[in-house]
């Protein structure tokens, strides 16, 4: 019985202890009078870990450059990067951490849209500013008060693709071949909305499921279709498998694709096949950068990691460019900085220059999408790199 | 020093000791006051807890007691996430009645599972219940109404007037959600259906010759286990707001398994056990990883690389030395107590 007495006591004197931890105190949560507390939402472990070093390195860079000028309005940067597996339980996890557990004041970058969905009423409920990357055009249409988005969205890029096949061959039949999903849907209604537009239409439309690596069937449809350009909402192993099949049907076709296909790690992959291959994409080329950036790089960063990173060079610097965001608009907040004030910051940036690397962005009430604009660029096999082919363009067709 | 029982009915008692009534009256008393001293974050972990309990006690009951193996858990759970989701937003209804209807969705869809669960038996059953689980993913990908993988908004809980909103509130309606499941599972366990359940379980062809009509009973175990699911769903996505299908891949289905397995299989402690072990190994990490994060960096960062690697490795670990499951553990641990200062 005595026993039995210590032990419910210490077990109870344990809970209590363990439970006793005290509320968090300030005003405004991750703002305090020195620093301000940034959340960095990447994939270290999930499907997309290929991406999350270099991810978190452009985030890094970027913080250190701005603390190294004396941070905002003298408050310094905290940044707090953590692992959100890019899937959506997995970022309902890191997000919930971040806000409850570190306090973070806002997330300048989140990989994957499907967690970025997940995780929107959670930072609507905590007045939090999200940034998602991967985004799709419902992040900003219909938008939200709390999502922000500095990067070209599938939609924006895919009639992009268009206008540029429309801008050389107005007559030209154009076929897609698309990921079943949120991405590949997203660059479909981009690309119909822009043939639309420009009064015309797709001929062909197929899709593939995840995973798929055989794309003989989707190839077939589209020459039975008799299209000029191939429009291609793929990753790179589906790119890959459509040039081995356009060489393996021995036809001449022209194909265009998205920004996850235009790293140099094509090459390595097709090799020669890659020559003459087209992607629209926002960041200009690594080789093609602005030297502000590469100084950046070679202050903040690792230099020789970026420059002979086998892929995404532009991945580095995309994370940079949300954050240059985020602080601009910090920036344009001023000292008295509430959740409130950043969403009215974010609002007011206007052209904000991005030394050339991507177009620069501009936001407001009605716009949260930074840029709606990208380049073409063409695969030089021989130099394994791309080159542009066409520069930042504004579109014609409606992105709202 | 023993616990007599004389009479069945003492026998099949919910609460048989005077001390199980005293700890869980401690337990509920915690539960009661830990909101006030639990962070905000804390607080969320409970609620994932409580959801997964509920879930977990769900798949114990088909699995565990029945011996029918499911590696569509996670589907059930879609199904009642799903429902309630188009329930409350499209049809306006409330989320009182879209609770139970999600269930009942889900029972449904169960008893159809059901039906092939009466030829097969463990690997095949195995794979025609993981086929259902590609059937659901397929349509809640697909369908118009359910917005693809972009997933859909969820309305907020309330009930009548008074709307949920923050996680304390959350937490004292998952967790009276959760203790009812409890209760509830305890009960059929301990009920002729629970008897029934385990003498299928234990040998089937024995169970029908003591009258025991398999198919009537094996449909039962797969409805009541879908109810489970398809109300832990629900929860989960008023608690969200937001439900893509990638909350509910067959990743979510391993992790039940992996619940009751480590909590113990055929036991409803240890279907609780189990939830809280599964559900709290990834956010335990996390804190081991922020306490190293000053300090040790690269361990810091080792731990983050192989997380997945060391929540395998606990699991392995726990199966090698503990197979009967956290539960167990707890029962060594009471009977050393109960006949302490004496071995067992």
């Amino acid at each position: 019985m005595k026993t039995r007495t210590i032990f419910l006591s210490l077990f109870l004197v344990g809970a209590l202890c363990l439970t006793a931890i005290p509320a968090q105190a300030g005003s405004v949560r991750g703002v305090t009078d020195t620093s301000v507390k940034l959340a960095c939402l990447v994939d270290f472990t999930g499907p997309g870990k290929f991406a999350g070093p270099p991810l978190a390195m452009g985030a890094r860079m970027y913080v250190k450059y701005i603390n190294d000028q004396g941070g905002i309005h003298g408050r310094k940067i905290d940044l707090v990067v953590e692992d959100n597996g890019i899937l959506p339980n997995t970022t309902m996890q890191a997000a919930k951490k971040v806000i409850f557990k570190d306090g973070v004041f806002a997330i300048g970058f989140n990989l994957g849209s499907a967690g970025t969905s997940a995780i929107i009423p959670l930072c609507e409920d905590n007045q939090v500013v999200l940034m998602p990357h991967g985004a799709n055009k419902k992040f900003y249409k219909p938008g939200n008060k709390w999502v922000f988005v500095p990067y070209a969205t599938q939609f924006n890029m895919a009639s992009r693709a268009v206008e540029y096949i429309l801008s050389r061959d107005p007559k030209a039949r154009i076929g897609i071949i698309y990921q079943d999903d949120s991405f590949g849907r997203d660059g479909l209604e981009g690309a119909r909305a822009a043939a639309k537009f420009m009064k015309t239409r797709l001929v062909k439309e197929a899709p593939y499921k995840i995973g798929t690596i055989d794309m003989s069937p989707q190839m077939r449809m589209m020459k039975e279709a008799d299209v000029d350009w191939i429009l291609l909402w793929t990753y790179l192993p589906q790119t890959g498998a459509v040039l081995k099949e356009r060489l393996k049907m021995g036809w001449d076709v022209k194909v265009i694709g998205d920004n996850t296909t235009a790293y140099r790690l094509i090459f390595p992959l097709i090799k020669q096949l890659a020559e003459g291959y087209l992607a629209v994409t926002p960041f200009v080329p690594w080789e093609d950068m602005p030297s502000e950036v590469i100084d950046m790089v070679k202050k903040y960063g690792d230099y020789e990691k970026v420059s002979k990173s086998p892929f995404p060079a532009p991945m580095y610097l995309a994370c940079m460019a949300y954050f240059r965001a985020m602080i601009e608009g910090i920036k344009n907040a001023g000292r008295n900085l509430t959740p409130q004030t950043l969403i009215k910051g974010l609002e007011s940036i206007k052209d904000l220059d991005m030394w050339g690397m991507c177009p620069n962005m501009t936001f407001g009430p009605k716009r949260h999408c930074g840029y709606f604009s990208s380049l073409v660029v063409r695969a030089d096999a021989k130099n394994q790199r791309f080159v542009v082919v066409d520069p930042i363009k504004e579109l014609v067709t409606p992105q709202y | 020093m023993g616990t007599f029982k004389v009479n069945y009915r003492q026998d099949t008692a919910l609460f048989q000791t005077l001390w199980v009534k005293v700890w869980l009256g401690i337990l509920v008393v915690l539960l009661i006051v830990s909101p006030i001293f639990l962070s905000r974050y804390q607080i969320s972990i409970l609620n994932e807890m409580g959801i997964a309990v509920i879930g977990a006690l769900g798949l114990n009951l088909l699995t565990g007691f029945t011996g029918q193996i499911s590696l569509c858990h996670g589907s059930f759970l879609a199904i009642g996430a799903y429902t309630s989701a188009l329930l409350t937003s499209k049809l306006g209804i409330p989320f009182w009645l879209s609770f139970p209807l999600s269930g009942l969705m889900a029972a449904a869809l169960g008893m159809i599972v059901a039906v092939p669960s009466l030829r097969l038996k463990g690997l095949y059953l195995a794979l025609g219940t993981l086929a259902f689980g590609f059937i659901v993913e397929y349509v809640i990908f697909h369908w118009g109404l359910t917005k693809g993988d972009m997933g859909m908004a969820v309305r907020r809980i309330s009930i009548y007037k008074f709307a949920f909103r923050t996680e304390k509130q959350h937490f004292y309606l998952i967790t009276g959600f959760a203790a009812i499941a409890v209760i509830s599972a305890k009960n059929i366990a301990r009920s002729k259906i629970g008897r029934s359940f385990v003498a299928i379980r234990d040998r089937d062809i024995a169970a029908e010759a003591m009258g025991i009509p398999l198919a009537k009973y094996k449909v039962m175990a797969f409805a009541v286990s879908s109810f489970y699911a398809g109300v832990a769903g629900c929860l989960m996505a008023h608690y969200q707001k937001w439900i893509v299908p990638g909350n509910f891949d067959l990743s979510v289905s391993i992790a039940y398994i992996a619940m009751i397995i480590m909590g113990g299989l055929g036991t409803i402690l240890g279907s609780v056990l189990g939830a809280i072990l599964i559900t709290g190994i990834p956010h335990g990490i996390v804190y081991l990883v922020d306490i190293f994060k000053e300090s040790y960096p690269g361990l810091s960062g080792f731990i983050v690389d192989f997380k997945l690697g060391l929540f395998g490795l606990v699991i392995v670990l726990a199966l090698l030395f503990e197979p009967k499951g956290l539960f167990g553990i707890y029962w060594r641990a009471k009977i050393y107590f109960k006949t302490w200062p004496f071995k067992y």
